[in-house]
């Protein structure tokens, strides 16, 4: 037998209203990596995670998560089955505090009954959220902000965690703090994370590998240590062509 | 005067009662259920039935007709109000409105053929009877309990909203929809709940209705009225605005009927309608 890999996706068609996004993406995601999805804007990119999380449902293909098939499952029923979103600008729930956006976090019954524990593990990680937590979200800094996102996707306990342009308004400062915090959950706790980040030498330093997604289609991938490398990419997204 | 405001004050409170339901599904579904005064109505008729062939007090009838009022709730949401859901913001309002306005139609059709347009009010033995508080000032025992309920009902729905996980998904629902999808909160199931919740809570208004005022087929739309009025007043949000609105028109009311007289009551609030909307348009 196929061994089933976390995330697979094969031959998935996405349409919005009449126009085609998406064209026949297949690809895989194996337990305990990052993988990254590049490419310009438009591309599809945020399209695809909103695919896997089940906010859009595919006008043709297959979406399995750990050998499950959920293209049709509703968005809730696949957060209960693992997998976590931080959706591109936050989205947090501004007027309410930073406990209760976590709090909402672990909606499902299972991350519920260990709420106290994540938010401890999550505190550990984000200490400032702990020092705001009875602050209103939407007073918080950037930075914050997309920390206390980060924590709320991860008060689900997900196997899979979806992340949507992590630097999305944020000084290099803090992008580098808190790519390097996501890089050490994934390397302490083994969970897989799919990236969609503009800054492709930050995706090519954060994952192990990547997907290159143009005009709705797959044209290419590989280790992203190799993709570095690659004239291609270096010509395409990393301003370092000759030409 | 110390008479018209303690009337006013049980006024209020039943006015925002009346409200409470509308203007709550208005800010967290965005649905404009012009039906909810015959929702209301349908509760006045199911604690007067209640009280008559099952000699059940109307206060106690109120856990029964919040039941049933639930289920009605539930089931018009299924059935007309939630295939509107996926439409935008402003087409969504003026669609709910049109759902609305035919299912008043419906009901209180429904209302006069099955009960007759007779008006009938729930009569307890303590109807009328009045505590003297110091002389000049007698208040109905019927209105002390309007207020008390008022009160309840205020505590019971903050308590809702803040401490429990139904309350925060609905709050989070409000705030934006896909996100708290994305936490894991069936939204569907969240609007059915909340809108069968407010059903319920117009159960309540209909049952102090029958008791303070009387009961009748198209009775909906005058409290319907009252209620829009308090919505605006109050703006969207923050069920204790609510109440103040509510409290605001039964004040404002009662004091224009002393000075200008009873002709004018029911344009006090129409007045105070229209100045908010100016004042809001400019």
């Amino acid at each position: 037998m196929e061994r089933t890999s976390m995330l697979e996706l094969r031959q998935v068609d996405v349409h919005r209203r009449d126009v085609r996004i998406l064209w026949s993406v297949s690809l895989r995601v194996e337990d305990g990596k990052i993988v990254a999805l590049l490419g310009p804007n438009a591309a599809g990119k945020t399209t695809l995670l909103m695919t896997i999380s089940g906010l859009i449902k595919p006008s043709k293909g297959t979406v399995f998560f750990e050998g499950n098939q959920i293209d049709r499952q509703p968005v809730h029923r696949i957060v209960e089955l693992g997998v976590s979103m931080v959706p591109e600008g936050r989205r947090l729930f501004p007027e309410m505090s930073v406990f209760e956006n976590l709090e909402l976090g672990a909606f499902t019954p299972k991350a519920r009954a260990r709420k106290e524990q994540t938010a401890e593990e999550v505190f550990k990680v984000f200490p400032v959220l702990k020092e705001r937590s009875a602050q209103m979200a939407g007073t918080l800094s950037g930075g914050e902000q997309q920390m206390l996102a980060i924590a709320r996707a991860l008060m689900s306990r997900p196997k899979l965690l979806l992340i949507d342009e992590l630097s999305w308004g944020l000084s290099p400062k803090i992008i580098k703090d808190i790519s390097e915090t996501i890089v050490r959950i994934n390397k302490t706790t083994g969970l897989t994370i799919v990236m969609v980040e503009q800054n492709v030498a930050l995706s090519l330093e954060m994952a192990d590998y990547a997907y290159i997604l143009e005009n709705g289609r797959i044209v290419g991938m590989g280790e992203a240590a190799r993709l570095r490398e690659s004239e291609q990419v270096k010509n395409a997204y990393l301003g370092l062509g000759d030409a | 005067m110390a008479q018209i405001i303690a009337y006013g004050i049980i006024t209020g409170a039943f006015y925002g009662l009346a409200a409470i339901g509308l203007s709550l599904v208005f800010g967290v579904m965005r649905h404009l259920n012009i039906a909810h005064g015959s929702l209301l109505m349908v509760g006045g008729f199911t604690a007067y039935w209640a009280f008559n062939l099952l000699h059940l007090d109307p206060f106690l009838s109120i856990p029964l007709v919040m039941a049933i009022l639930f289920l009605l709730g539930a089931a018009l949401y299924k059935g007309l109000f939630s295939h509107l859901d996926k439409l935008p913001e402003g087409q969504k309002i003026d669609n709910s409105m049109l759902v609305g306005f035919g299912l008043i139609w419906i009901m209180d059709n429904l209302a006069t053929m099955l009960w007759t347009s007779d008006v009938r009010a729930i009569t307890p033995s303590y109807t009328g009877k009045v505590w003297h508080v110091f002389p000049g000032v007698r208040l109905p025992l019927v209105g002390l309990a309007i207020v008390a309920l008022a009160v309840l009902v205020i505590f019971s729905l903050h308590f809702l909203l803040t401490r429990t996980y139904f309350g925060k998904a609905v709050r989070a629902t409000a705030q934006d929809r896909e996100a708290a999808n994305l936490m894991g909160i069936n939204v569907e199931r969240t609007y059915l709940m909340f809108f069968a919740l407010s059903a319920a809570l117009a159960g309540i208004a209909g049952v102090v209705s029958a008791v303070n005022y009387s009961v009748y087929p198209t009775v909906g739309f005058e409290w319907l009225l009252k209620a829009i009025i308090v919505l605006v007043l109050a703006g969207v949000g923050r069920i204790g605005r609510v109440f103040g609105a509510g409290l605001l028109l039964g004040l404002a009311e009662g004091i224009s009927v002393y000075f200008v007289g009873p002709a004018y009551r029911e344009v006090v609030g129409l007045v105070m309608f229209i100045l908010v909307l100016l004042r809001r348009s400019t």
